[in-house]
């Protein structure tokens, strides 16, 4: 497993979507990872620390795991099967521990606010390969930066 | 504050009428269909209670279903929730989570409580105080268009 960042979310006026850029310390990996507008709003808050007025979804996932005393130990970004990226959260509640399913993005996001850190598992960097997002990259004209607000 | 709870049921959930606009309708009545609720969500908000009331489950857990499962696994029961008040045309909610040892209540925006208590199962209420202080304008036109299909119709 290698340990990751967020360190770029950027939008793909391709497919309307959002890509979160992901990134181990020594900048050896990168897991590009597509996701919709509302987690790409909840992992932007969280980046920038700007806080909404109201509760959004994400923190409210975070309030109940506060209630609880539940902390999150990690999110693991699992597996990719079919195009679709597998992610875990592992939790401390009580003496226990518990795994729970989720999307890459909704971990990324609750993990953001929980501080806690973000692993790939080398099973995944080795699956996906960023030759696609190289061609989209290059793909890209200079007019289609700035154009949209991420 | 018991008595003045008004039990809503979710009738459906609307595009906006400006199709730019990137928000939808959720549209709550009473028993008795003599009061309605629209509140106006986030089209993130409004598919994932639109999925809940048409049953379809998702291939994979959307940001509800997560935080659904995250309450499950932490033993809390959504022992129900209520949209408490509206304040500058924003709406707020409480979540009353239960657990063995205590009851707890979280802030929330309606649309996220109402999103969770469609997937627990769990009864939503508005205060009748919020339900009063709702502008005519804002829910005629939806109790008219209610009215005007059959019975216990959905959109």
């Amino acid at each position: 497993m290698t340990q990751m960042e967020v360190r770029g979310l950027m939008f793909d006026p391709y497919t309307n979507a959002y890509i979160v850029i992901l990134r181990d310390d020594g900048n050896t990996e990168m897991l590009p990872i597509w996701v919709g507008k509302p987690e790409a709003h909840a992992i932007s808050r969280a980046i920038e620390g700007t806080p909404e007025e109201r509760p959004m979804t994400h923190d409210l996932m975070k309030t109940v795991l506060d209630t609880a005393d539940a902390k999150v130990i990690s999110v693991v970004v699992t597996d990719l099967k079919e195009n679709t990226y597998y992610a875990k959260i592992h939790l401390s509640y009580g003496d226990s521990e518990y795994s729970v399913d989720s999307r890459p993005s909704d971990a990324i996001a609750l993990a953001l606010r929980a501080q806690a850190p973000i692993f790939v598992t080398d099973e995944v960097l080795q699956k996906q390969s960023t030759e696609q997002f190289d061609r989209w990259l290059e793909n890209l004209k200079p007019e289609d930066f700035g154009k949209y607000e991420a | 504050m018991d008595n003045d709870l008004v039990k809503l049921l979710v009738q459906g959930v609307w595009a906006d009428a400006n199709p730019n606009a990137e928000s939808q309708v959720v549209l709550l009545q009473d028993e008795d269909k003599s009061a309605a609720l629209p509140i106006w969500v986030g089209i993130a908000e409004g598919t994932a209670i639109r999925l809940a009331v048409e049953g379809i489950a998702p291939p994979r857990p959307l940001s509800h279903d997560l935080l659904r499962n995250l309450t499950e696994h932490l033993g809390l029961k959504v022992s129900k929730v209520v949209v408490t008040d509206l304040k500058s045309n924003t709406y707020f909610a409480s979540i009353y989570l239960s657990s063995p040892q205590s009851e707890v209540t979280i802030d929330s925006r309606p649309s996220d409580a109402i999103a969770l208590a469609l997937r627990t199962r769990s009864p939503i209420y508005a205060t009748r105080e919020v339900l009063d202080k709702q502008p005519p304008e804002a829910v005629d036109p939806w109790l008219k268009r209610l009215h005007s299909k059959e019975s216990g119709g959905t959109a």
